[in-house]
């Protein structure tokens, strides 16, 4: 839970972007969310300049060596580092995570938009797809989906991305449903306004606060999916590294209980980042908030 | 909260539900029990009942059920079970079985009328029967007297026995009132069968365990404990959680599980020949592999030695053709030893960057396995230092099957290349389904689509070989000719393993193919 | 009232039919079959021979031939029976598995629920203290930790290391039934399966607390000289409990998806094992029956939310 901030912004009238962002810098966890995304961030996209091991580099006469200054999170059943495929990993795991979220966010926001605009007829059958969809528990149709569309990181993008934009199809509806009734929506409808003009000069703006947390909260969710799918054996495929196919590995018995390091440093390295990432998105949900002031 | 009373009264009803769907156990409770994971692994076929739909489980079927003929324990010969004696004709057209003196687990005596019974259904295709393409060179089965049966075939088949040893004997008179066409869906199978094996059945606890009761009247002995229960396991890790916590006494292990138990007293480890041949299969259909010399790059890409050392711990043995074991091994054979700089040699020489270059070529298999996984990115790297760039795909066997088996339009660029295995023993006929070009889909298994002639020619003198001391030397050629020709990079033969617990007396278990069954005497199992 | 209800049964029973189809379609999308299920790789059968079989299970018929006759028997309560297993009804083995999974998740919820509205209690009341900020810690990691990844770490621990828990299953094999066998393998993963959603309970709890808290009607409370324990125990406790019912009711689904990871990892006899399972094997009527009879206590525990958060709150009428 973040901790809100008990400063007002006091003073010169500011607007309520600059009040969201003095909110979000002064908020502690999302501070420590920072802390610890940025630099995994960093050291995710730039290993290759630093680490002198490749991610699918095999040394058949190193296998399941324990953390060691040459590798310092050890090596796996193939002499790979488990360091590189670590942060390999990371690339692929928030690859899938960054574009999956970007999809399902268009997809959400249309479907959601088209609902409240289009009509009671639209509405009524885009939403009840939304129940369908929502009917089904997440992984059974995760399960059927991913086996349909097979393994790798693209069928794994568009299993992540068909399943997580019902909910925010639904918070933009009822968002905008809100908006359709105000005055200057039912003006510019009256003058013959487009739905694309609604869309996106109504629309958009309006709707930006809870877009920007969802696909935030959302990415986390999304790197949670991916590992759950990876270790199921349906998402990321090897000897392509993601966090959750590494941590497939530790359903053997030898694994986990004897090479530990190369399950437990990539599922530290997992529950790290969606804590991140869900401090973060904590700390923008309560500065978009504008009742958080009140606390 | 009415939210609360609500789970509250969930939880409630489920446990009385459970309550009531436990039944009181029969009063064998001072019994000794033997708990293992009998059908965990390749070898093993959870949840099926009916021996006619076996594909593999036969070691846990032939504790209630029997076969005529059986495998002995280290599948060098077939011998008597049911049938104490067999006889072969000349023309090796009739073979006659005299039957031993046994009763099913009713009571009622076992005769020739139940042997022709069980054969006449294991080749009726309506009853769901696995076995009936494999038994129709059997013309008709007679029964001069109770205990003799005798087969006659159209045409003479050097793999009958094998096959009957997989085909258990059912009794007539409780399933002669069912239809062939109800059989495979009839619950007699999983609530009341009965055999005429060391042990009984007695209950099955829908997808957890199967129990079985000590038969007393079984010819061998009785069996020294009262209960046998093979426990099922969604994977073979659960299983050795469940062995190291002591709660089963047996299982088949992962090779990389295997080697953890090493040096522990409490437990034996079990290895055995998998009799199956690995290989990295070629689809003839895409024009990458045309030129035999790009398949011979492959061959002396791969440090098959560097592999099995290091990846399976030594306990595989290179294959140079579809078999290893010596006696169909001939000699003078090309063993492709590890050398990159002849593959690229080979590659350039064939053109390979005309033919594909760098381009990632798909890997598909079916072994989702960690150690596969390990072994196919190793694999995988030392292809990419000659230039072949393969891309493992990972998939579950029936997505496999689905794929390769795929009869109208196949999409050959799904499956360019394969890492798969075949049964190569103890019967070396096994991989004729996957090479023979008179095997291709549907009427076999040569998914690979390998129709080269002088391979289909050696498989075809070898299995119409009738003198038996010529057979080794036909199944050699057959070695010689896959050596030369190269319609797989084959690899190796690994072992497989399953741990015992030290406290398991007279305890017989060997990784055969699809189980077995194999005569590994039940009843003379025993617990300290 | 009856009509609200009839209104959304009917809905509902719409809901089930679109899922049928859905998940119909979707499943033969799915390369492979439940006969290509049936071939060992390394000791194939002829797809010939399988052919009867193909033929039997009516799977060379059109789609929607097929599709309609699913439907006919399903309509009569005739869910055919499971591939896999030969002979077994589909609908018994369905039916059998809710009530280990109803068992699991209903332990999992009562701990959740207890644990979470209690911490999520003491969190709020003692706001700022370093308690507060550890169990805050403690329940975002709970969130963000994955089902699987607490599973694998308490079957490692308590099973593998200790030995104080079985390895999994439901009741040891061969042994009459108790009730403690029954706790004995039920606690470990009842437990590890309540761990995110008694974060996620206890979280919501916290900020819906510290909501009402501010709300004019407990200040009045206290003014009037009402004990503190008694403000929160009985004016703000059951007013902050309305969102957190909708949290329980919404996110019911995922529970039951979080309840396959740790039926899959402890081996428990419940539906999620039994689903997949049979997607593995493409048992086609199993799923088909197993995905149904989910959705239909999704949409049953949906309206039991719905109908509950009315009972406790009197300002919703469910009829509008």
């Amino acid at each position: 839970m973040t901790v809100v901030s008990m400063q007002t912004i006091a003073g010169k009238p500011a607007g309520p972007m600059r009040r969201a962002l003095g909110r979000f810098f002064s908020n502690r966890a999302a501070l420590v969310g920072l802390v610890i995304f940025v630099p995994m961030l960093l050291a995710v996209v730039t290993y290759p300049l630093w680490w002198p091991y490749g991610p699918n580099a095999i040394d058949l006469t190193a296998l399941n060596k324990g953390p060691s200054a040459k590798h310092w999170f050890g090596s796996d059943g193939v002499g790979r580092d488990v360091l590189a495929r670590l942060l390999q990993g990371g690339r692929t795991s928030l690859m899938v995570a960054v574009v999956s979220v970007a999809i399902s966010t268009v997809i959400g926001f249309v479907v959601g938009a088209f609902a409240a605009f289009g009509g009671r007829f639209v509405d009524g059958i885009s939403m009840r797809l939304v129940d369908l969809a929502m009917t089904l528990p997440p992984v059974i149709f995760l399960l059927v989906l991913a086996s349909i569309a097979g393994t790798g990181i693209a069928p794994t993008i568009l299993v992540i991305a068909l399943l997580s934009w019902p909910v925010l199809s639904r918070m933009v509806r009822a968002r905008l449903l809100e908006l359709r009734e105000r005055d200057f929506v039912v003006a510019a409808r009256g003058m013959g306004a487009g739905v694309g003009h609604l869309l996106f000069r109504h629309g958009l703006p309006n709707s930006i606060d809870i877009i920007v947390v969802y696909a935030t909260l959302q990415i986390a969710n999304a790197v949670l999916l991916e590992a759950g799918l990876s270790f199921l054996g349906l998402g990321i495929a090897p000897p392509e590294a993601s966090w959750g196919n590494m941590l497939n590995s530790a359903r053997s018995a030898a694994v986990l209980e004897h090479f530990p390091w190369q399950w437990m440093f990539p599922g530290a390295a997992l529950v790290l980042t969606v804590l991140a990432i869900n401090f973060i998105g904590d700390g923008l949900r309560d500065a978009f908030d504008p009742r958080s002031d009140l606390n | 909260m009415r939210r609360r009373d609500f789970t509250q009264g969930l939880a409630f009803t489920a446990a009385l539900m459970l309550g009531s769907s436990a039944l009181p156990l029969p009063a064998f409770a001072q019994d000794k029990t033997i708990t293992g994971g009998f059908d965990v692994g390749p070898g093993g076929f959870p949840k099926n009942f009916n021996p006619l739909a076996a594909t593999a489980g036969f070691m846990w079927l032939k504790t209630y059920f029997e076969p005529l003929v059986i495998y002995n324990a280290d599948l060098s010969a077939l011998e008597g079970a049911l049938a104490k004696s067999f006889t072969v004709s000349d023309d090796q057209k009739t073979y006659t079985f005299a039957l031993v003196s046994e009763s099913w687990h009713d009571g009622k005596p076992f005769t020739s009328a139940d042997v022709k019974f069980t054969l006449d259904l294991a080749r009726n295709k309506a009853s769901g029967s696995v076995f009936a393409a494999r038994l129709a060179s059997i013309a008709s089965v007679e029964t001069p007297d109770d205990h003799t049966a005798v087969v006659t075939l159209s045409k003479a088949d050097g793999s009958l026995l094998s096959i009957l040893a997989q085909v258990m004997m059912l009794p007539a008179h409780a399933l002669a009132d069912i239809a062939p066409e109800s059989l495979a869906t009839s619950q007699w199978w999983s609530t009341t069968p009965i055999g005429t094996g060391p042990f009984k059945f007695s209950r099955y606890v829908t997808d957890q365990y199967v129990e079985l009761a000590a038969s007393d009247s079984y010819r061998g002995g009785r069996p020294k404990v009262g209960k046998l229960i093979n426990r099922y396991f969604e994977n073979a890790a659960a299983a050795v959680s469940a062995l190291r916590a002591g709660e089963i006494q047996f299982t088949y292990v992962e090779p990389d599980d295997a080697k953890t138990f090493d040096g522990d007293n409490n437990f034996r480890v079990i290895k055995g020949d998998s009799y199956v041949v690995n290989y990295i299969g070629f689809n003839q259909k895409v024009d990458l592999w045309k030129d035999v010399r790009v398949r011979q790059a492959v061959m002396y890409a791969i440090d098959r030695n560097a592999i099995i050392q290091s990846l399976y711990g030594g306990a595989a043995t290179a294959a140079n053709c579809g078999y290893v074991a010596p006696h169909l091994v001939p000699e003078g054979l090309n063993d492709y030893a590890y050398d990159p700089e002849k593959a690229k040699a080979l590659l350039a020489e064939a053109g390979w960057d005309k033919i594909n270059g760098d381009k990632p070529i798909t890997w598909l298999t079916y072994y989702g396995t960690p150690q596969a996984a390990n072994v196919m990115a190793a694999v995988q790297a030392m292809l990419a230092q000659v230039g072949i760039n393969v891309v493992p795909r990972v998939v579950d066997t029936p997505t496999y099957n689905g794929i390769v088996y795929k009869q109208d339009d196949p999409d050959w660029s799904q499956f360019p290349l394969v890492y798969a295995g075949l049964q190569n023993g103890p019967n070396p006929a096994g991989i004729n389904v996957g090479l023979n070009k008179s095997q291709l889909p549907p009427a076999g298994a040569n998914i690979m689509r390998v129709e080269f002639d002088d391979l289909s020619a050696a498989f075809d003198a070898a299995l119409g070989e009738t003198d038996a001391s010529k057979v080794d030397g036909r199944w050699q050629e057959v070695c010689r000719v896959m050596n030369a020709e190269l319609p797989w990079a084959t690899m190796w033969v690994a072992s497989r393993y399953g741990v015992a617990s030290t406290k398991l007396v007279d305890f017989v278990w060997t990784p055969a193919p699809a189980g077995g069954p194999y005569a590994d005497h039940p009843e003379r199992w025993d617990l300290k | 009232m009856l009509i609200y209800l009839l209104r959304r049964a009917g809905v509902g029973l719409l809901m089930l039919l679109a899922l049928s189809v859905l998940v119909f379609l979707l499943l033969r999308l799915t390369p492979g079959d439940p006969v290509s299920a049936y071939i060992n790789p390394s000791a194939p059968i002829s797809p010939e021979a399988l052919a009867e079989l193909r033929t039997r299970l009516g799977l060379d018929q059109p789609l929607p031939v097929q599709y309609l006759a699913w439907l006919r028997a399903a309509l009569t309560g005739d869910f055919g029976y499971s591939i896999q297993r030969g002979g077994a009804a589909v609908l018994p083995l369905v039916i059998e598995r809710i009530g280990p999974t109803a068992l699991l998740m209903g332990c999992a919820l009562v701990i959740a629920v207890v644990v979470g509205i209690a911490t999520g209690i003491v969190s709020a009341v003692r706001r700022n203290s370093g308690l507060d900020v550890a169990l805050s810690v403690i329940a975002s990691l709970g969130v963000s930790s994955p089902a699987f990844l607490t599973a694998l770490l308490g079957l490692y621990f308590f099973s593998v290391l200790l030995h104080i828990a079985p390895s999994g299953g439901m009741l040891t094999p061969g042994v009459p039934f108790s009730f403690g066998d029954l706790f004995a393998h039920l606690i470990l993963p009842a437990c590890l399966l309540s761990i995110g959603y008694l974060a996620l309970i206890m979280r919501y709890m916290r900020a819906s607390l510290l909501e009402v808290l501010n709300q004019d009607y407990v200040r009045t409370a206290r003014a009037k000289g009402v004990k503190e324990f008694w403000v929160i125990v009985k004016h703000a406790t059951r007013n902050a409990l309305l969102p957190v019912i909708t949290l329980i009711g919404s996110t019911i689904g995922v529970a039951i998806g979080g309840a396959i990871f740790l039926e899959s990892v402890f081996n428990w006899p419940g539906m999620g094992l039994l689903l997949v399972n049979a997607v593995n094997s493409r048992d086609y009527p199993v799923i088909m029956c197993a995905t149904l009879i989910i959705g239909a206590c999704v949409i049953a525990v949906n309206l039991l939310t719905d109908l509950a958060y009315a009972a406790i709150d009197p300002r919703i009428q469910v009829a509008s």
